[in-house]
């Protein structure tokens, strides 16, 4: 359909991690992962990624970070649909996902 | 750094151990460590001010119009036009690129490598031998001195030539250019060389004879010939402190995501790649460089694959460039590849719909021509995602504003943040009422190719391609008899889906009506015109509505009332009794205008919803909505979509608005009077937009590709076989009917 949605494979969900030790570019890190996923801790992002999508999260990602300091983690949590149960389970403040078929504001 | 350069679509033999390594893409390029002084590396050269801008080459694409068959071919086309020539003609000829990750790792590459800035040192032929036609044992051998010149490499990146021999053009990853010490007493070969040049070559004027220093400084221009391609910049010379060296042999490196073929004896080049490195070895001989052999680096393997220049390569070469001239200057496209590995790669497949179009060309799986015995066709695979990742997005708040923060939309009542959404998590957007969009909202979905609707004004945003598709369209809107053959295949297809949706749901299946229905539809393909369609339909719809209301089953016995702990609580009954008072579910007619009861509102919503979806679906092909075949053109009406429509209505819409109801997704306090007319709330619309959009996204078997599909799949892919039967591919239009 539009160049976006043509992937064959549909998403998998990431958590994404990260050590950045400089406040600037924690910055850019934040906002790039915020423009991918939902923020859900401190420096913990759920990122709901395509193949595609995920190349150009890391790419982004790599012109940003400083190799030899940062780090950024991908730990992958299989297909986003069709999983039976939950893979994250929250002790204290909720965790919850918002899975509507559509978004209405 | 033009990204879209590299999107090609597809990524070749991609090895799937590498899919998840993205390290190589910032590896970097060999350095000669030798000569750290050589400034042929990217940032370095740019303090060199006086190269700017001519000796930079463009590593822009030359802008190409499709039109000329005689225009200058990049070099990347034809390696996409040996892969497949379908994908070439897609991409070339129609403008459409997809992306896929592979394509993404691939842009990824090219833009470091881009970081170089094309320049090569300039061509000379020391050796006076001429050299019209190239051929491989043609080697550049050094003339005789005292001691054999000492040879030193160095490397540019991102070179872009062209050769009006061939009619094409080709950007260079790395050459690597072997430099030779030129003995001071040789200093005598160049003026000769001049003239023993191919006649072809255009840009490589050597400087004035009594220059010693070939690097020194670039050639004035009166002694160039005339660059007739205009839309490549001729490479000049570097500055680069070896007085002392010419340029012997030069040898393009060309980097590639994927693994290599593996050959009986060693690997191999794939066809492809063989096509783009051919050409850029040919594109440098006819620019006057001795070059015999090109390499190929396979990133997945970390192997460099070699390719010697003979006169069969060539012919080769110049004969399917032929071939992609041809294919260009074709109204027709090529026809998909059967059953190919290629595809799955191919981030075009889910347009292109390869095992589809193979399977209806050759109408295997129609009731009339059952699959031979000798030749049974193989299943389509589903090389499309079976529902979509993203959602839509409906705006609904009244006097609320959009905007665009980073790649978030950002919905706003007053200064409050009502939501954001990221843009890639959007498959279009649709407004209802009075909602605002920024300019800078409106600019970044069309930017990203969301489609927009405007209910309230009916108005759209979404750009056009694919344009043999809409010339077939408007040529065959304009023919009485095909508009004919188009609209009784519609009419018959929601003729039988409404007769199959009474069956499955109606609590008491009505015999006389179903029996009704089959007989209208089996006259349908007796309907001498639109008139008398438009009859046959209108007496099939009489019977479905009058029946509609058996399919309500809320407020009747239902048996799940009955079973303890499925009870709906004793206030939400209470409450609802109270609401029956006002609004009931009941349906005797279906009324339009305005609609008087909350069956009939809820339908009106449904529709509406539906023949945006269709309108997108058909804007995606390339189609223009507004020019249709059964319903006529009529000021601000979505015709073609409504004609895609048809078949649906029963599938999509009267099926969610049933749902709706009878699961109690809507109940009666969920509507309002006026007048007249009943409405939804708009917290009764927000229900039913979610209603809507389970049903779209709800897996179904396609009855005709037997794989599971959302059922806003299954609207893309009829909007896209309606345009395969438009451009004549496949013989019939098959409309979708459920089994
Ligand atoms: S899907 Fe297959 S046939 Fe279609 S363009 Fe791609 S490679 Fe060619």
């Amino acid at each position: 359909m539009s160049a976006r949605n043509n992937s064959p494979s549909s998403r998998h969900t990431y958590l994404v991690c990260y050590d950045i030790s400089n406040d600037r570019r924690l910055r850019k890190v934040f906002k790039i992962c915020k423009d991918h996923g939902t923020h859900l801790q401190f420096s913990v992002f759920e990122c709901d990624l395509n193949p595609r999508e995920l190349v150009q999260l890391q790419r982004t990602l790599k012109e940003v970070i400083k190799h030899d300091e940062d780090q950024v983690l991908f730990v992958s949590l299989g297909p986003s649909e069709g999983r039976g149960d939950r893979v994250i389970s929250a002790l204290g403040l909720p965790y919850s996902r918002f899975d509507a078929p559509c978004y209405v504001v | 750094m033009n990204a879209s350069y590299y999107r090609t679509a597809r990524a070749l033999h991609q090895h799937p151990a590498a899919l998840w390594d993205l390290e190589y893409l910032y590896e970097p390029l060999p350095i000669p460590e030798d000569h750290p002084e050589l400034d042929l590396f990217g940032f370095q050269r740019a303090s060199h001010p006086h190269n700017a801008p001519t000796a930079v080459l463009s590593t822009r694409e030359p802008h190409l119009t499709k039109s000329a068959a005689n225009d200058s071919l990049p070099a990347r086309q034809l390696n996409e036009y040996i892969y497949c020539p379908r994908l070439f003609y897609y991409e070339h000829v129609e403008g459409i690129f997809l992306d896929n990750a592979d394509t993404e790792r691939g842009s990824a590459i090219h833009q470091k490598i881009d970081r170089g800035r094309g320049a090569l040192p300039k061509a000379q032929n020391p050796d006076a031998a001429p050299n019209p036609t190239p051929s491989a044992d043609n080697t550049p051998t050094p003339p005789e001195s005292a001691a054999p010149p000492e040879t030193e490499t160095i490397h540019s990146r991102s070179a872009m030539m062209s050769s009006e021999r061939l009619g094409v053009v080709a950007k260079m990853d790395l050459i690597e250019v072997q430099m030779a010490l030129i003995p001071q007493s040789t200093h005598n070969w160049q003026p000769q060389s001049t003239a023993n040049l191919t006649k072809k070559t255009t840009k490589k004027a050597l400087p004035n004879t009594d220059q010693p220093d070939l690097f020194a400084a670039p050639p004035t221009d009166s002694t160039s010939p005339d660059i007739t391609d205009t839309a490549v910049p001729q490479p000049q010379l570097l500055h680069v402190k070896l007085h002392q060296h010419k340029v012997q042999q030069v040898t393009p490196v060309d980097y590639k995501v994927g693994s290599p073929r593996i050959g009986p004896e060693a690997n191999e080049l794939w066809d492809a790649d063989k096509m783009q490195l051919g050409l850029q070895i040919l594109v440098l001989r006819d620019n006057g460089y001795h070059c015999n052999e090109g390499v190929i680096y396979y990133r997945a393997t970390k192997q460099r694959v070699k390719l010697q220049m003979t006169p069969e390569v060539e012919t080769w070469i110049i004969q399917n460039i032929a071939e992609a001239r041809r294919t260009a200057a074709s109204p027709t496209m090529p026809p998909p590849l059967i059953n190919s590995p290629k595809c799955v790669r191919c981030s075009l497949a889910p347009v292109c719909l390869p095992d589809e179009t193979r399977l209806l060309a050759t109408n295997a799986r129609l009731p009339e021509n059952p699959p031979s015995p000798t030749r049974i066709p193989l299943p389509p695979r589903r090389l499309i995602a079976a529902r979509d990742d993203e959602r839509a997005l409906y705006l609904n708040t009244q006097g609320c504003r959009v905007g665009i923060k980073s790649e978030r939309l950002t919905i706003k009542d007053g200064d409050t943040t009502l939501d954001e959404i990221r843009l890639s998590d959007v498959t279009h957007v649709s407004l209802f009422g009075n909602i605002q969009l920024t300019t800078q909202a409106i600019q970044e979905l069309c930017e990203q190719e969301i489609p927009i609707a405007y209910f309230s004004m009916g108005g759209w945003f979404y750009g056009l391609k694919n344009v043999h598709t809409r010339i077939r369209q408007f040529a065959i809107a304009s023919n009485p008899v095909q508009c004919l053959a188009l609209a009784r295949k519609i009419v018959q297809a929601k003729i039988r889906n409404h007769r199959t949706m009474l069956m499955r749901l109606h609590i008491d299946p009505p015999s006389t009506a179903i029996r009704g229905m089959k007989e209208i539809a089996g006259r349908v393909p007796d309907a001498r015109g639109l008139d008398e369609l438009l009859g046959m339909e209108g007496a099939a719809a009489a019977l479905y509505f009058q029946n509609l209301s058996g399919m309500i089953k809320i407020g009747q016995n239902d048996p799940d009332d009955d079973i303890p702990g499925l009870d709906i609580s004793t206030a939400l009954q209470k409450k609802l009794r109270t609401e029956k008072e006002t609004f009931t579910f009941d349906f005797n007619q279906r009324r339009r205008r305005p609609p008087t009861d909350p069956v009939n509102a809820l339908l009106s919503l449904a529709y509406s919803l539906l023949a945006k979806d269709c309108t997108i679906a058909s804007l995606a092909v390339g189609f223009d909505p507004y020019i249709g075949f059964y319903h006529q053109p009529r000021h601000g009406r979505p015709a073609l979509a409504l004609d895609l429509m048809e078949e649906f209505r029963p599938l999509i819409a009267e099926s969610a608005v049933l749902t709706a109801i009878n699961n109690r997704m809507i109940t009666p306090g969920h509507f309002v009077r006026a007048g007249d007319a009943v409405n939804l709330t708009p917290i009764g619309r927000k229900a039913f937009f979610q209603a809507y959009e389970q049903r779209m996204n709800t897996l179904i078997t396609h009855p005709i590709f037997d794989y599971k599909v959302s059922y806003r799949r299954v609207l893309e892919l009829q909007a896209r076989l309606l345009a395969r039967w438009l451009t004549g591919e496949i013989p019939d239009y098959i409309p979708m009917v459920t089994r």
